[in-house]
């Protein structure tokens, strides 16, 4: 077999192994979710085909290792009823992962799997200039660290300080966690500084007179960041976006200026570095009318 | 009758919240409990306070202290 069968093998989610001969295979997972069903069927394909083990990849994936270069076709053919697919490698969207969001954890704000799987099912394995990964975590917590993503999202309660039933009893700037909130120069208002703000609520969950209230609650977008050599940490663009179609528009159009500004093999964040994050935010507001 | 006062300026969480607790099971429906504690108990106590049905009727600054006045649910 020459590199470039390798290469095609790759894309499909077969990764050549160290040992001679033998592959990975890459299943289709999104935020790390399997129902039983899948689950028998991922483990009777471990035992027939590889050496009845698998592989919990850093991204919620699953892998089955050391199968046969010769049983490859067989193995996506048994796993294909199940409703298993084989997963990507190379220059695509990769695996979208996802916390259990707001159905399942308290914390909860977004429905980071309802999101994941949209994502998925718009995205995943499209082409761009390099592998490409959206993380979701359901609210500020972040367990899913949307900053290590080329696109992350995080769920968002945007404050706003209404006024009239404020006593200015200084609790909600004593919990704030960035001290994003100061009372004004004349002490008669507070005012909540947009870009210190995380977005946790915890002012709205603990004012006892309803002075502060929800501006806005939704996803939060973080684009360029990565992990392996050379990390480098996702920075905010847009506002608090209202609903998963929005958050899916956005994604979008950031997919769009990867692929028209980004070089081959060139990371998101690298592209980000050249262009800016300004010219990014820019060409999404325009294509998507968004915030 | 004066409210009672209960300081929890020297506990951490969970402490903080246990005792508020057992604070409000001493007093009836409707009835009122001073919390002495610092900021940093502030979110967790006043957050499940809330959830819980019961009210912060009032807040006084202290330096870096906070006294609330707890008024337990209504039933
Ligand atoms: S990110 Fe938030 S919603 Fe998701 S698991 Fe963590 S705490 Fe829960
Ligand atoms: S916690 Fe509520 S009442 Fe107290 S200062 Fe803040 S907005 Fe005003
Ligand atoms: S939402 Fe959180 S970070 Fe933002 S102002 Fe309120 S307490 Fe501070």
């Amino acid at each position: 077999m020459n590199e470039a069968d390798y290469k095609e093998l790759k894309k499909g989610g077969m990764m050549r192994q160290a040992e001679a001969g033998f592959f990975s295979v890459r299943l289709h997972v999104v935020g790390g979710r399997l129902d039983t069903k899948r689950l028998r069927a991922i483990h009777d394909a471990a035992v027939r085909f590889g050496r009845g083990e698998v592989h919990l990849t850093t991204r919620q994936g699953v892998e089955i290792p050391n199968v046969r270069q010769d049983s490859l076709a067989s193995l996506k053919e048994f796993l294909a009823p199940s409703g298993v697919g084989v997963g990507v490698c190379g220059p695509t969207v990769r695996t979208v992962t996802a916390c259990q969001g707001c159905k399942v954890c308290p914390s909860g704000v977004i429905d980071s799997p309802e999101l994941a799987d949209a994502v998925d099912r718009e995205f995943y394995g499209r082409p761009v200039p390099h592998k490409f990964k959206v993380g979701i975590s359901g609210c500020i917590n972040n367990c899913m660290k949307a900053e290590e993503n080329d696109a992350g999202i995080k769920g968002w309660i945007e404050p706003r300080w209404v006024g009239s039933p404020c006593t200015f009893c200084g609790v909600c700037q004593a919990v704030c966690p960035t001290k994003a909130i100061t009372t004004s120069s004349d002490g008669d208002a507070l005012i909540v500084d947009a870009e210190r703000c995380i977005g946790c609520g915890d002012c709205i969950a603990c004012c006892p007179s309803g002075g502060m209230g929800e501006k806005s609650r939704g996803y939060r977008l973080f684009a360029g960041g990565k992990f392996g050599r050379m990390p480098f940490l996702g920075k905010k663009i847009l506002g608090v976006l209202g609903t998963k179609e929005e958050a899916l528009a956005a994604i979008s159009a950031v997919l769009e200026f990867f692929r028209a500004h980004g070089k081959p093999r060139e990371r998101f964040g690298d592209t980000l570095q050249r262009t800016g994050f300004p010219a990014l935010e820019t060409y999404v507001k325009e294509t998507t009318g968004l915030p | 009758m004066t409210t009672p006062l209960l300081d929890i300026t020297g506990d951490v969480c969970p402490m903080t919240f246990v005792k508020v607790k057992m604070g409000l099971q001493r007093i009836g429906p409707a009835g009122k409990l001073n919390v002495r504690l610092k900021g940093e108990a502030l979110k967790n106590v006043i957050s499940s306070l809330k959830t819980e049905g019961h009210r912060i009727a009032g807040v006084e600054k202290e330096g870096e202290l906070f006294l609330l006045e707890v008024e337990k649910k209504h039933e």
